[in-house]
């Protein structure tokens, strides 16, 4: 039984916090640049343009001068889906188990060689996290110098999205058994690159089952209701949809909060049950 | 042959069996399943030993410090240097992405000199004799000051190597681009007599009033300012923000003040006057070192009272009074201007009016405050020679008045007989896309017999170019870097190369020092160096040693003692009126609006960095106008629609983009597009560029252009 | 010229004509060939489809083919198994229909996914929970099983039936045919109904999701049920249109009748559960997720309140009356637009539960989605079509598909 983290898996996620973003896109070019990417010539058409980690501009539909906007990064939101058992959105209706929920981590894999592009994830995720190879992807000339290795290139023809970066888990857990730390993994040791990038330092990334975590300290997630944040000013996206997302949003500002998810006329402020029920 | 019942599922279970078992079909379905998994032409990264190297950024002068993750001595990755002073692990777009600007095909490759319509790929020794060639017959036949040269700062060895070159020569013609930092100095040395730049301690002040600043979108150092936003929330500093737009700065800010496009000053005035009128300033501080400080306090109470200014700014008295007794409550009030990133001049006038309320919080030199930073001359240089022809070019006026590089090409525009500008050489710049008529000024440069630009990329202006001198790209070089724009920190740092170079070029620096050797006598004497580096080593003097074994210098906050604050002056700057155009004709006024994600420097934006611009800025080769709902309404045209812009100065072609941030009457227009990338198609050709339809209009108080927008009118197409 | 193909007494008009009209299908169809490669080749970059549309015009296209080809399953399931035996003289056509609509829907999905030489892997790496595996075992399944049931058909054939080996291999399928029958309706009950849960369980999506009994949401009975009501529709439509081409009759009134009333029934419970399940979904599901139901018609330029009007009332309400009251299902014009209308009205369903549920947005910042797709799309979805007129053009000519043709003929 390891420490650190009370004998539980890890729960990785991440909070990203509205009021610092400054929507300047660092976090999506250093998601492509570590996660080889590839980009057309074209990338107009943003309901056809690979993003892992993608930023929404959200404006609280007022007329000059009561209008207000906020940047809101997106990437995959590794749900726990219904009762937080694993059974996200996407992975449920995966025919050929290429999207897979990992029990010791909580992220949610995707893997590219056995995907053939059937898409129904796609369809299933409200949060449109996931990405189709129209194209075969494409570098100019010489470009590929730059491509990592830990990162395979995905081919034509395949789903692809955020994986929380899981090649520097992977990096961070091997260095701990080499070290003989067995799986325990310090809280820096394993950063998402967008979290890594963030210049505004709006993206904390780390272990939500950590009390010592900083993810934990600002949301404080509640183990028995899914993991819904406990700090008022935090809030998931689609919470009522009960995917049980693992990336939390903390914003002061309550339109923001309120367009995190989707309300009847004269819901809003009122207790709302979402059953967190058990799933199937 | 008779067939039963049982002979039939016999033969039927038989023939299922032999084709099952044959294992060429399953072996084939199999094969080509592996096959689909390593497509030949999906590239497979190749593996190896990772290693970090440091370096630091230069595409923007926010110069962070950035670690370059290499695998088997490949450059792969770039992230933030964590512990540098300026960006402390943070790293804006554009740096992650500049490895996408290393590798680029469509860098120039080789020297190449232009025969008619196209290219010859010549030898470095080529070229350079044709550009000594040229120098020396200009030389020889008295045009020495006819040669002219533009670099993007004046900074550091690569451009001190321009402007010694220029001297050697013999021509006072050397330039470089206009920013608010040349304003912030200019009004720092009427004001308070000093020799130094501009400092805004704004990690440290609890209350900053941003007069159209791009605070959060590439103003000053990007990354730095993006920490001093962000620690806001802990420190319960408040920001508040005036501007026409709701920009991600005024989105992000504690208090968005629309004022009227072009009356930023005169709201700064008003809340002088409140400052003046109930009190509130640091009298202590003005009656030390004010002088005239009476003549300012009845200019701005009489002519600046809130209520006179509403009409012209659109912002109720009561609000400019609280805005004024809470920056005077504050403890550490910080006024800052600089429109967007601050790459252009700005109005002196404005940065006067916004500068009044630093002087008169008496936060001047103080933690959260304005800082006037020593400006020291960093290098040592060894002593110039000038022969006869140098010393009587020389003494010559510059071509551009006031050393304006718009007034060089407007010079050069409006001369009948041939161009005063013999030779243009360009280093590290992009006038041609970056100045304000940017298509007048690409035909000055045509204008221009000979035109050599040193330049990585083939840009708008090495489009236009007769030679081109291929550059290293920063990560290819070593370099002398001078944080200093916006924050109070000043960093030297020294950037290292941590690629080879891939193509033929050479280092920018190297490329001067190699024409000057070429042209012989008293010009190569003045450059003793072999190599740029040795030249680094040896007028980087003393620091040197710290920088080759540290990276970097954090020399801190180093302040020049104010000991004035002619407040005389704040009353005799003229301003400038508003943008050129009639009303009549021109109902609306386009701005030019910067966005983080889109450079907006010498150096076009990465694919990636591209990729991210949404697409309500650029859709397909189209670039969007902002315009609010309501203008729209009486202009006739709607979301989504393809219009015509046209400013006195030009005409454009644009797709209309309903925002209810925009003030009615205004139109916005992004920054940062339209450029010419050559063969990359990823950068280039996408949208206008907004240069081309604002003109540059001079500020009679810094002779400055400092035009931010122009009047303007829509209709669909 | 091809007369020794043709069933022995049968009219058929001369071969010239029956070459020219399969010529020009034919150009429809390579039309649609060359679409199909186009997408192989180069890939789905070749549809308009996008991040947000990953499910379009294709897989609606599967979902109606097969939901119009549920004839098959069900009236195999009254004859066989039920023993209403007049159904063995409309049987044949249900048959071929349904193996036209079911390998076209195979076809399609290998069209419709990116990587068609990994198709396999959702049997090899078959996720059980996925309403896809499940649609793909049992498709592919009972895809074997109206394969075998068409080739009885085939080998009457009056050349064929010669061969003493196919005679008696005709004949022993003949006898085992209720086995299969009895096994496609089973099979038949769980893809369609799980297609009908490939969008139900989608709970990330608040227009499709539908809560449900054990594992499947409503939609699986709902689907199940609908492909068995409207699936005859479309079988009485195409004989219809045969009779009109052919100018002849071919299927006796009673018979016709017979289907049109089970299927008049059938339409009803549906519709009268659609319904249900329509007032729970608005009133309880969406709400507990935050939505009401005109959010779902709403702010867009094409899916308003019409499209549930026109599926429950013209493609419910009005078929099931027509065709449950004896008077109106009798009267021939009636009757016509009752199936035609039938058709259309499970095709508007299948449209609704996989285009406009990719189209409503479930982020409160998003924006609907609408697509038109691309000329490709369009000539790989019309390709079946003509690989359907084709085929089954080919099996009247030569088969004896019309049981009471000859009897019909020498009557008149």
């Amino acid at each position: 039984m390891t420490q650190d983290n009370h004998g539980k898996a890890h729960k990785y996620g991440m909070v990203i916090d509205l009021d610092k973003c400054t929507g300047c896109g660092s976090c999506m070019v250093a998601c492509m640049s570590e996660n080889n990417v590839p980009f057309k010539e074209n990338e107009t058409d943003k309901k056809d343009s690979i993003t892992w980690m993608k930023v929404f501009k959200l404006t609280n539909g007022k007329p000059f001068p009561d209008i207000d906007t906020c940047y809101l990064p997106r990437p995959c939101m590794h749900c726990g889906g219904k009762g937080d058992h694993g059974h996200s959105p996407c992975i449920s209706v995966c025919p050929a188990t290429a999207t897979d929920y990992g029990y010791d981590t909580g992220i949610v894999s995707q893997i590219y060689t056995r995907c053939f592009g059937c898409r129904y994830c796609m369809g299933a995720c409200p949060y449109h996290a996931r990405y189709f190879n129209w194209w075969d992807p494409k570098w100019p000339d010489g470009m590929e110098e730059y491509l990592s290795p830990d990162v395979s290139p995905r081919m034509r023809g395949v789903v692809e999205k955020c994986s929380f970066c899981y090649h520097r888990y992977q990096e961070a857990r091997d260095r701990a058994y080499h070290e003989e730390r067995r799986d325990h993994i310090e809280e820096g040791e394993y950063q998402t690159a967008c979290t890594q990038a963030c210049p505004a330092g709006a993206i904390t990334f780390g272990d939500l089952n950590n009390p010592e975590h900083e993810v934990y300290k600002l949301v404080k997630p509640d183990p028995h209701n899914c993991g819904r944040p406990r700090e008022p000013k935090a809030f998931r996206l689609l919470e009522r949809l009960q995917t049980n997302p693992k990336v939390y949003y903390i914003s002061e500002r309550e339109w923001v909060r309120k367009a995190g998810d989707n309300y009847r006329k004269g819901e809003w402020g009122k207790e709302i049950k979402v059953s967190h029920g058990k799933g199937h | 042959m008779k067939i039963d019942r049982r002979s039939f599922l016999g033969l039927g279970l038989g023939a299922a069996a032999g084709v099952a078992a044959s294992p060429v079909t399953w072996k084939l379905t199999d094969d080509l399943s592996i096959w689909t998994q390593n497509w030949p032409w999906t590239p497979v990264p190749r593996d190896g030993e990772v290693t970090y190297d440091d370096t630091v950024c230069s595409l923007c002068p926010g110069n962070c410090g950035i670690s370059v993750r290499k695998i088997a001595g490949r450059a792969v990755k770039i992230e933030g240097r964590s512990g540098y002073p300026v960006n402390d692990g943070g790293v804006c777009l554009h740096g992650i992405s500049a490895l996408q600007y290393l590798y680029d095909p469509s860098r120039v490759q080789a020297p190449m000199v232009r025969k008619g319509d196209s290219w010859k790929t010549v030898t470095w020794e080529e070229a350079i004799t044709l550009v000594a060639e040229k120098t020396k017959t200009l030389r020889e036949s008295g045009k020495a000051d006819a040669v002219a040269c533009i670099t993007d700062n004046n900074r550091g060895t690569i451009s001190g190597l321009c402007k010694r070159f220029l001297m050697a020569v013999g021509s006072q013609n050397f330039y470089t681009m206009d920013t608010m930092d040349k304003s912030w100095e200019m009004l720092i040395s009427k004001i308070h007599g000093l020799n130094a730049s501009a400092g805004f301690d704004i990690a440290n002040s609890d209350y900053v009033l941003s007069f159209g600043t791009g605070f959060i979108e590439g103003w000053g150092s990007p990354v730095s300012n993006f920490i001093a936003n962000s620690s806001r929330k802990e420190r319960h500093a408040k920001l508040v923000q005036v501007e026409y737009r709701l920009s991600s700065t005024a989105a992000a800010a504690d208090q968005w003040i629309p004022a009227k496009p072009g009356t930023e000053a005169d709201l700064a005035l008003a809340i002088c006057s409140v400052m003046i009128n109930d009190n509130l300033y640091d009298k202590g501080c003005v009656k030390k070192f004010g002088k005239e400080f009476d003549v300012f306090a009845k200019l701005v109470t009489e002519k600046y009272a809130p209520e006179l200014v509403t009409r012209t700014t659109g912002i109720d008295a009561s609000k400019i009074r609280s805005i004024a007794a809470d920056f005077a409550k504050a403890k550490a009030p910080l006024a800052i201007a600089g429109r967007g990133k601050g790459d252009s001049a700005g109005s002196l006038m404005e940065f006067a009016a916004v500068h009044a309320l630093n002087c008169l919080s008496g936060n001047i030199n103080k933690k959260g405050g304005f800082w006037t930073i020593a400006k020291d001359e960093p290098l040592t240089w060894p002593s110039l020679e000038m022969d006869d022809v140098a010393t009587k070019g020389y003494a010559k006026a510059t071509i551009g008045e006031n050393s304006s590089v718009s007034k060089l090409f407007e010079a050069v525009n409006s001369s009948e007989n041939g161009s005063p500008v013999e030779m243009l050489m360009v280093c590290n710049a992009n006038p041609c896309y970056n100045l304000h008529n940017a298509k007048g000024v690409q035909e000055a440069v045509k204008k221009i017999p000979f035109v050599v630009n040193i330049s990585s990329y083939m840009d708008d202006t090495a489009n236009l170019a007769d030679v081109i001198l291929p550059a290293h790209m920063f990560l290819e070089m070593s370099q002398d870097l001078y944080t200093s724009s916006g924050t109070t920190q000043r960093v030297t740092s020294l950037s290292k190369p941590i690629a080879s170079p891939i193509f033929d070029t050479k280092h920018p620096g190297e490329a001067v020092i190699m024409i000057a050797k070429a042209l012989e006598g008293s010009i190569a004497s003045s450059f003793p160096w072999e190599t740029y580096d040795e030249c680094l080593e040896s007028v980087t003097g003393e620091m040197w040693s710290t920088l080759s074994e540290e990276g970097f210098i954090d020399s801190g906050s180093q302040a020049s003692e104010v000991s004035a604050m002619d407040f005389s002056l704040f009353a005799s700057f003229k301003g400038f009126t508003m943008p050129e155009g009639d009303k009549k004709n021109y109902p609306l006024t386009l701005v030019q609006v910067d966005h983080m994600r889109l450079a907006s420097g010498t150096f076009a934006s990465s694919p990636f960095a591209v990729k991210t611009v949404s697409d309500s800025i650029l859709k397909d080769s189209d670039s969007l106008v902002e315009i609010n709902p309501e203008t729209a309404d009486q202009v006739g045209v709607s979301d989504g629609d393809i219009a015509f812009i046209e400013t006195p100065v030009g005409k454009a072609r644009v797709k209309v983009n309903l925002f209810d941030g925009i003030m009615p009457g205004v139109i916005a227009m992004t920054e940062g597009l339209g450029h010419f990338a050559g063969d990359n198609h990823y950068i280039g050709g996408k949208g206008v560029n907004v240069n081309e339809l604002i003109g540059p209009v001079t500020d009679p108080d810094s002779g400055l252009d400092a035009a931010w927008g122009i009047r303007a009118r829509l209709s669909r197409a | 010229m091809d007369s020794a193909l043709i069933p022995k007494g049968a009219r058929r008009c001369p071969f010239p004509v029956f070459a020219t009209g399969i010529a020009v299908v034919s150009v429809v169809l390579l039309w649609g060939v060359f679409a199909m490669v186009l997408c192989w080749l180069k890939g789905l970059n070749q549809t308009n489809m996008n991040d947000y549309y990953g499910f379009a015009l294709w897989i609606w296209a599967d979902l109606a083919v097969i939901a119009i080809g549920g004839g098959a399953f069900f009236t195999g399931l009254l004859k066989y198994v039920f023993g209403i035996d007049e159904l063995k003289n409309i049987i044949n056509l249900a048959v071929v229909i349904g193996f036209i609509c079911y390998s076209s829907a195979l076809l399609i999905l290998a069209i419709d996914i990116g990587q068609p030489l990994r198709g396999w892997f959702i049997f090899w790496h078959a996720n059980v929970h996925s309403m896809l595996t499940e649609v793909a075992f049992c498709l592919s399944l009972y895809f074997s099983v109206l394969t075998i049931e068409f080739i009885p058909l085939i080998l009457e054939n009056r050349q064929l039936d010669k061969v003493p080996f196919f005679h008696n291999l005709s004949h022993n399928m003949h006898g085992v045919m209720a086995v299969f029958a009895a096994t496609g309706a089973f099979l038949s009950c769980f893809h369609q109904g799980s297609l009908g849960g490939v969008a139900g369980v989608l709970y990330g999506r608040p227009f499709a999701y539908r809560e449900g009994l054990l594992v499947w949401p409503w939609t699986f009975f709902l689907f199940t049920w609908s492909a068995a009501a409207y699936g005859p529709c479309f079988t009485l439509t195409v004989c219809k249109m045969f009779e009109g081409i052919t100018r002849k009759k071919l299927v006796k009134d009673n018979v016709i009748h017979l289907l049109a009333k089970i299927s008049g029934w059938m339409i009803t419970t549906y519709i009268i559960a659609k319904i249900i399940d329509t007032i729970y979904w608005a009133g309880v599901t969406a709400p507990e997720m935050g939505f009401s139901l005109m959010d779902f018609y709403s702010d867009n330029a094409f899916y308003g309140i019409w499209i549930l009007f026109a599926e429950i009332v013209l493609g419910g309400i009005v078929p099931a009356v027509f065709l449950t009251v004896k008077r109106f299902r009798e009267n021939k014009k009636l009757l016509l637009v009752a199936i035609i209308l039938g058709t259309l009205g499970v095709c508007l369903n299948r449209w609704v539960m996989v285009l406009q549920v990719m189209a409503v947005p479930v982020m409160s910042f998003d924006t609907w989605a609408l697509y038109i797709p691309s000329w490709q799309e369009v000539a790989t979805t019309i390709l079946p079509v003509a690989y359907g007129v084709i085929l089954i053009s080919l099996a009247y000519r030569y088969l004896p598909m019309f049981p009471q043709e000859q009897e019909l003929y020498d009557s008149k």
